[in-house]
């Protein structure tokens, strides 16, 4: 069961009591709201710039309103292959991450083995590894793989985000492992279900939103990517990578414009999908 | 794009039918020669490759902001029919160094026709000193005759046998007039009370030593112990006193554009382009930096083509149209110091606002006023440790 | 029929193979080559040799002490003030959020989308020592009249917090997402008031999400660099810092490999440390 506002019955307390009550309750959405607000703010600002016509090459300073970044927001050569690269890379890292995590970490919350601690290790230590070190070292590997010639680019960047995300993936799912009530899946077992169907129709819908969590944090680790990316891409460049190079010479306004329009479509597609079950449920419950 | 010259270029190749397509050779057919670094040319065979693979710094190029093509790399396809496979993709020597010593540490082609490091890191020194570039085929560059003559014999490189220059620029002191009154030399800089906290130092060991040497009445361009423990020690104090906000790289720009900067040590193409008429750019009055962005060409890569594409950039006058772009078909102009005699006159023709513009064609008496730092105190391991542990904390 | 098996056979080595071997080999090797990598001497003009150099370990440990210790300071500070400011609204996400919550979630990991450099660019806009932020804390006499954020500690730290907030909040939502709601109702009923019954039932049921989301915190923002380069002076540098310029500028390979395993080792030690005090069942889910 997932937690459920519940109010409180209103038959205790006076005027300043239930005063008090709402305020405390109002208290945490206000939290919540400036919360978000200094969480976004680099994005508002990042979103005016986009329509920024710089005075030189730099976008730093507020020239003048243009709509033309954005009606040209790939007229900067490379910018459009860049993040149509680090979004198919972010999109199958976080996928096959989230799986390869998600399966560890079901091994290492439910059971007991040999190497239980090893592994444990073993999921710390990337992400106690300086990115430069490991960026560096995973190049070493793949110039070191002489009985296949390694094509740097596509494959090596998304090994490379693979590897260093399952990490986050595992962790993040065992949050939710942890404490798993276990007694919905011996109840479901009890009524004859197998194991797997156990799985996939208990097990799996309750730890969903770790899931989905997991699925969220590597996506946006994947996107942001640039020290192991740099080092492990060849000729490919994602998106991190052309601002990172763009930047010394002035990363141009379509850069803001992309990163403006990647938060808009993510939270346009969010809402249409909040809308769409509101609207089913309101068929349903018609 | 990369992808489909790949699959294109590997059709025209087994046409050819020359080498066996294995698996193996499909798979390292990422744009490039594919093959093993041969362990020093001899002879240059004199054919022209069907493509030239060329990495450089971003923004370096003119470039068509309509057709986001580049015009001078598509006059040099019209002209030769070579293809120019062009990745903008070194941001920094030190890193672009890191990725790339991989491969040619064992031998191994890093897929690159030509690649542009900068004369005043100690990376472009390294790779000449490790083997790891391929002469020049002077022969097919006659148009070297038009090199500048204060590039004609570097340090690092005096004949010229392995680099040729792509573009230069300044090494200087910034400061906005609305903050502060001008800031003209690195006296001022680094010890007007006045400006404490307010400005920055580059983290380039080559550029800020040569300032701050060039300041203390020292050469830059013959290192001694004596000069640079002198010129270290006075950088020291400004950091410990906090005189100095921060060593940066070119994130200065914001910096200063901002106002949370007086002033700070700056490449001049950058503030050119801020566009802020209130920041000013001036060499130092005991002297500046001058550093160069090098083309070299590594191991493995195709020396006949590399080089046929220098001397096609070395002809002033697609230098001058590379300059200075055309503000009418809507083309940017790479905006630097072109190493080209001639180029200005070129340049006028299309540009003369980039022609008169003292940044980017700068007076004689300028560029006497600009050294290039000793790269024999670039790769000093003493020095480097020295500078890193005080940029670093 | 029991749903722990203490050990099951094949089952557990199934579903650890596929991440694990893909682990073992895309990192372990290459930590191999690294740790190999960390006992040679030499230069990069005469090249590299393998030769037990175990000095590179000492060395790093005696000179680079203090950025050792700030950054196991720094990444510490960020991760309590991360705790601090994300726990309320993961928990208003968990217990309020409704069909809102996948979009909050969202939001949360929306910096991302926007590169690094340009929402520090955008931070170091805001923060600028002329700006709305510097001048109202100035006023407030939080700031001595020319005092700034940029380019101190405070920024380091502000930026690492900042940046790292999802990887806290994350792990924290889903924690507290799957706590019913109906306990914290019976503590309620039992007369315990609502801070009470934060504190005695939700917190503790949390812990798992406390734990996961401490851990994806410090431990990688102990090897950052980046912070502290565009928004620290040089008495701010971290560890990370000095292990970047000892591989690209001084092409020390050995140092910068000694280095990282001195930071992992250091790391490994607090995280056990750390386990010590919250109790191993939370940290590797022994527990039932």
């Amino acid at each position: 069961m997932s937690a459920v506002a519940v109010e409180r019955a209103r038959t205790r307390g006076s005027a300043p009591a239930t005063a008090w009550a709402f305020v405390k309750r109002h208290v945490l959405t206000v939290y919540s709201v400036l919360f978000f607000a200094y969480l976004l703010l680099p994005i508002a600002v990042v979103a005016v710039f986009s329509f920024n016509n710089p005075p030189g090459k730099f976008n730093f300073t507020w020239n003048k309103f243009t709509w033309d970044n954005w009606r040209y927001w790939n007229g900067v050569p490379g910018i459009e292959s860049s993040i149509i690269l680090s979004l198919e890379i972010a999109l199958i890292a976080s996928l096959i991450a989230t799986a390869l995590g998600t399966l560890i970490a079901l091994a290492l919350v439910r059971y007991g083995f040999r190497g239980r601690a090893t592994t444990n290790i073993l999921i710390f230590l990337p992400l106690s590894t300086p990115e430069i070190v490991l960026g560096a070292s995973l190049l070493t590997l793949f110039l070191n793989a002489t009985f296949i010639t390694v094509q740097f680019g596509f494959w090596t960047i998304l090994i490379a985000h693979i590897m260093f995300c399952i990490s986050f993936a595992v962790v993040t799912v065992k949050a939710r492992l942890v404490g798993f009530d276990r007694h919905l899946e011996e109840a479901a077992m009890d009524l004859g279900a197998n194991e797997w169907t156990t799985f996939r129709k208990v097990t799996l819908p309750l730890i969903a939103p770790a899931i989905l969590a997991a699925l969220l944090l590597c996506f946006a680790i994947s996107i942001d990517d640039f020290v192991v990316t740099y080092f492990n891409s060849g000729s490919r460049v994602t998106f991190p990578l052309y601002v990172w190079g763009s930047a010394r010479n002035g990363a141009p306004p379509q850069v803001n414009v992309i990163g403006t329009a990647i938060f808009v479509i993510a939270v346009t597609a969010m809402l249409l999908n909040v809308v769409i079950q509101m609207r089913r449920e309101r068929r349903g419950a018609a | 794009m990369t992808d489909q010259l790949t699959r294109r270029q590997l059709l025209e190749r087994a046409a050819i039918g020359g080498a066996a397509i294995t698996f193996p050779g499909i798979l390292a057919a990422c744009g490039g020669t594919g093959s093993k670094a041969s362990g020093g040319t001899t002879s240059v065979e004199q054919k022209l490759a069907k493509t030239l693979n060329f990495s450089n710094w971003t923004l370096y190029m003119d470039v068509n902001k309509k057709t986001k093509h580049f015009p001078s790399l598509d006059a040099f396809q019209k002209k030769t029919g070579v293809h120019v496979n062009y990745m903008e993709d070194i941001n920094d020597n030190a890193s672009f160094f890191g990725k790339i010593q991989g491969p040619l540490s064992r031998g191994q082609s890093i897929h690159r026709d030509i690649v542009v490091l900068t004369d005043n890191d100690r990376y472009l020194g390294l790779m000449l000193r490790k083997g790891w570039a391929e002469k020049l085929d002077k022969s097919a560059i006659p148009n070297m005759k038009n090199l500048v003559d204060v590039q004609k014999h570097p340090n690092f490189d005096e004949s010229r046998d392995y680099t040729l220059p792509w573009q230069s620029g300044m090494s200087g002191i910034a400061y906005n007039d609305t903050l502060t009154d001008p800031v003209l030399s690195a006296d001022d800089l680094l010890e007007n009370p006045k400006l404490k906290g307010k400005i920055t130092v580059l983290n380039s060991m080559g550029d800020a030593m040569t300032i701050v040497m060039l300041a203390n009445g020292d050469d830059p361009t013959n290192v001694t112990d004596k000069a640079w423990n002198a010129a270290f020690k006075r950088i020291q104090k400004a950091v410990d006193n906090k005189q100095i906000r921060q060593f940066t790289g070119n994130d200065y720009a914001p910096i200063l554009a901002r106002g949370d900067l007086m002033a700070a040590m700056s490449w001049s193409g950058d503030i050119a382009q801020l566009g802020n008429k209130h920041i000013h750019w001036n060499v130092p009055e005991a002297g500046g930096a001058l550093w160069t962005d090098n083309m070299l060409i590594p191991k493995g890569g195709n020396v006949y083509t590399a080089s046929v594409y220098m001397n096609y950039v070395y002809d002033p006058k697609v230098q001058g149209a590379m300059e200075a772009g055309d503000p009418k078909k809507n083309i940017t102009g790479i905006y630097y110091i072109p190493p080209v005699k001639g180029a200005g006159e070129f340049a006028k023709r299309y540009d003369p606002s980039v022609a008169n513009n003292p940044l980017i064609f700068p007076s004689a008496k300028t560029l006497s006023k600009v050294k290039i730092f000793d790269s024999k105190a670039l790769n000093n391991q003493k020095y480097l440790e020295q500078w890193q542990n005080l940029i670093s904390g | 029929m029991s749903l722990f098996h203490r050990h099951r056979g094949l089952t557990p080595y199934l579903l650890l193979a596929p991440g694990v071997l893909f682990l073992a080999l895309f990192f372990v090797v290459p930590l191999g080559f690294l740790a190999y990598q960390s006992l040679q001497s030499g230069n990069f003009d005469i090249g590299y040799t393998f030769s037990w150099q175990w000095s590179n370990y000492w060395d790093a440990l005696h000179n680079y002490r203090a950025q050792f210790i700030r950054s196991l300071e720094y990444a510490g500070i960020a991760t309590l003030l991360a705790l601090i400011i994300s726990y309320p609204v993961a928990y208003w996400i968990a217990f309020r959020g409704g069909r809102w919550k996948n979009l909050l979630l969202l939001f949360i990991v929306a910096p991302f989308f926007v590169t690094y450099l340009i929402r520090t660019l955008a931070w170091e806009t805001i923060l600028s020592d002329n700006g709305f932020v510097v001048n109202t804390l100035q006023s407030l006499h939080v700031l001595g009249p020319s005092g700034r954020l940029l380019a101190t500690s405070t920024a380091v730290v502000t930026g690492i917090t900042y940046n790292f907030l999802p990887f806290m909040a994350l792990p924290l939502y889903v924690s507290l997402e799957q706590i019913d709601g109906r306990m914290i109702e019976a503590a309620e009923d039992l007369y315990a008031s609502k801070w009470h019954a934060f504190w005695r039932v939700t917190f503790p049921l949390s812990l798992p999400g406390v734990v996961a989301g401490t851990l994806l915190t410090f431990i990688p923002a102990a090897g950052d660099f980046i912070n502290a380069q565009l928004l620290g002076s040089p008495d701010n540098h971290m560890i990370g810092n000095v292990i970047q310029s000892k591989f690209l500028e001084l092409t020390d390979y050995p140092a910068a490999a000694a280095m990282s395993f001195i930071l992992m080792a250091g790391i490994l030690i607090a995280v056990f440390l750390y386990a010590r005090v919250v109790g191993t069942e939370q940290l590797t889910g022994t527990a039932a």
